[in-house]
């Protein structure tokens, strides 16, 4: 019996049981593959690929210059500034006319087909029309952003707007509650886990939206930085500011996550 | 009463409909024609492009690419996607840095694909799989990770085959969530196709959004517009009907 017993604990491998648990355990393992796929990125790169592609050393080595130059530093503030800005008017639209249509019926059966459509629709396609209403500004940029932005926040509102419980809002009736109270009390709060689900979605449209905005006005940007640098070869400091990109969606996505938890915790991610 | 109401929905719809077409039509007046053509120029242009053979030409080279890209994200994703909710270890090392790849704008990589593989097909099937294979491998983590534990254990103390386990357990919990991720690939590769057809060697309905801009061509720009918005919507029916039509024994939220 007891013997048996130390027969199954033995180590299956010749490690150590300590650094087996050790190897298993989720952060090593997380960085362990980390260096993996940056090695093999870099090898593949120096095997195969001319000197300018960007590798992990070549970045490595640029990135305190990059970070630290006045043009980066312009086109990454340029980005975020319009991403920010076009988020909060589409936030404010599209929250009015999502609410709109999620109570009132005539709105939603009137706008439904060219909310859904236009969602629907991959608002890089309008670019040329912007550029054709605002010119070759900054302006066309923060356009395409809040188009981008709004149909996702206006949809998702509309359907939080609905799904408000019937009884509560019998109950806001029985203690004749004002509209306005019913409005900002009951289906605000209730449909505020569907505005923070499309405010997701709105945000990874907004960044793709300025970038690709960049690229076709070449205004000052992160994506114009990126279109600029890899055109003269800087393969590694374009690369740089995909990274703060990545940076700038994963931290929308962490904000966005940290507020439901703290002040949302009823609503469940999806 | 009921056929009353069905009316009553199906009259506003019209009239919001007509209303947009009328809006449409009188925008046009109020501006110049390098801001808004009228639907009925819009419309004409549509069936000029049609008749001469440029619709169908140009929505085809558009087609090919889409479906050739997003082809190869489902066929590398799902499996993959698959093997990753299989074995632990893997998604575990992994996952962490597929949610990175998914929250990346993958329009930002087009001008490092374009000065390395130039111009031509490939480069912008790539752009579009690589917009595509992120949401399904992410949403198949998912998936793999809403399998409660205890179900492989029961599985494995049945001594089910690996097979049974993949039958009653894995595809039944995964499919759903994969079933959304290939949705999210459906809308993302279209957005993938219309950026490489931007910004790469011009070609399908993205070049006829191009030509009409260029050319001041407003009718044209708007028809090429209006086909790529009756693409999305027609992709998205299709993408929340799949997901539907394989999963349903999802719970709806």
């Amino acid at each position: 019996m007891s013997t048996n017993q130390v027969m199954l604990e033995q180590p299956a491998a010749g490690f150590a049981p300590g650094a087996k648990r050790l190897l298993a355990s989720p952060p090593v393992l997380k960085v362990a593959a980390g260096i993996v796929l940056l090695c093999a990125w870099e090898g593949v790169v120096r095997v195969f690929a001319p000197a300018y592609v960007a590798k992990p050393t070549g970045i490595a080595r640029v990135f305190f210059s990059v970070v630290s130059n006045e043009q980066f530093l312009a086109a990454a503030g340029a980005t975020l500034w319009a991403v920010i800005q076009g988020l909060v008017i589409a936030i404010m639209l599209g929250m009015a006319v999502g609410l709109a249509m999620g109570r009132v019926t005539v709105v939603e059966r009137g706008l439904r087909y060219y909310v859904n459509s236009l969602f629907a629709t991959p608002m890089i396609a309008i670019l040329p029309l912007v550029t054709l209403w605002f010119g070759y500004n900054a302006d066309a940029r923060l356009a395409v952003i809040v188009f981008a932005a709004f149909f996702s926040i206006a949809v998702n509102t509309c359907d939080g707007a609905r799904s408000v419980p019937l009884e509560y809002l019998e109950v806001a009736r029985s203690f004749r509650a004002r509209p306005l109270s019913t409005l900002l009390d009951i289906v605000l709060p209730s449909s505020l886990p569907y505005l923070i689900a499309g405010m997701r979605l709105a945000a990874g449209r907004a960044l793709v939206a300025s970038v690709v905005a960049e690229f076709f006005i070449s205004i000052p940007g992160l994506g114009y930085y990126i279109l600029f640098n890899s055109r003269t070869f800087k393969h590694n400091e374009a690369f740089v500011a995909v990274i703060a990109l990545v940076i700038v969606g994963v931290s929308f996505e962490a904000v966005l996550n940290w507020v439901t938890r703290r002040y949302l915790p009823w609503a469940r991610r999806d | 009463m009921g056929s009353e109401t069905r009316w009553a929905r199906h009259l506003t719809v019209i009239v919001s409909l007509l209303a947009g077409a009328a809006v449409w039509e009188i925008a046009a007046y109020f501006t110049t024609r390098a801001f808004w053509a009228p639907l009925s120029e819009t419309v004409g242009s549509l069936a000029e492009s049609a008749r001469s053979g440029v619709l169908m030409r140009q929505a085809m080279s558009s087609f090919q690419l889409y479906l050739t890209g997003l082809g190869l994200a489902i066929l590398a994703g799902a499996p993959f996607g698959l093997l990753l909710a299989r074995v632990r270890v893997l998604r575990v090392a992994l996952e962490n840095y597929i949610m990175m790849l998914y929250a990346t704008p993958m329009v930002a990589l087009i001008p490092f694909i374009l000065s390395m593989m130039g111009f031509g097909f490939a480069p912008k099937v790539l752009v579009v799989f690589l917009f595509a294979v992120f949401p399904i491998l992410y949403n198949t983590i998912e998936g793999a990770r809403s399998i409660r534990p205890e179900l492989v254990e029961v599985a494995h103390a049945f001594r089910s085959s690996e097979w049974q386990l993949w039958r009653d357990v894995m595809i039944p919990y995964t499919l759903p969530f994969a079933m959304t991720g290939i949705r999210q690939a459906i809308a993302r590769g279209l957005v993938g196709m219309v950026a490489a057809e931007f910004f790469l060697s011009p070609s399908g309905l993205g070049q006829m959004i191009m030509m009409g801009s260029q050319n001041f061509d407003t009718a044209g720009l708007l028809a090429a517009i209006l086909l790529i918005v009756v693409l999305g919507v027609c992709l998205m029916d299709l993408g929340r009907y799949l997901e539907r039509r394989f999963a349903p024994w999802r719970g709806y939220e």
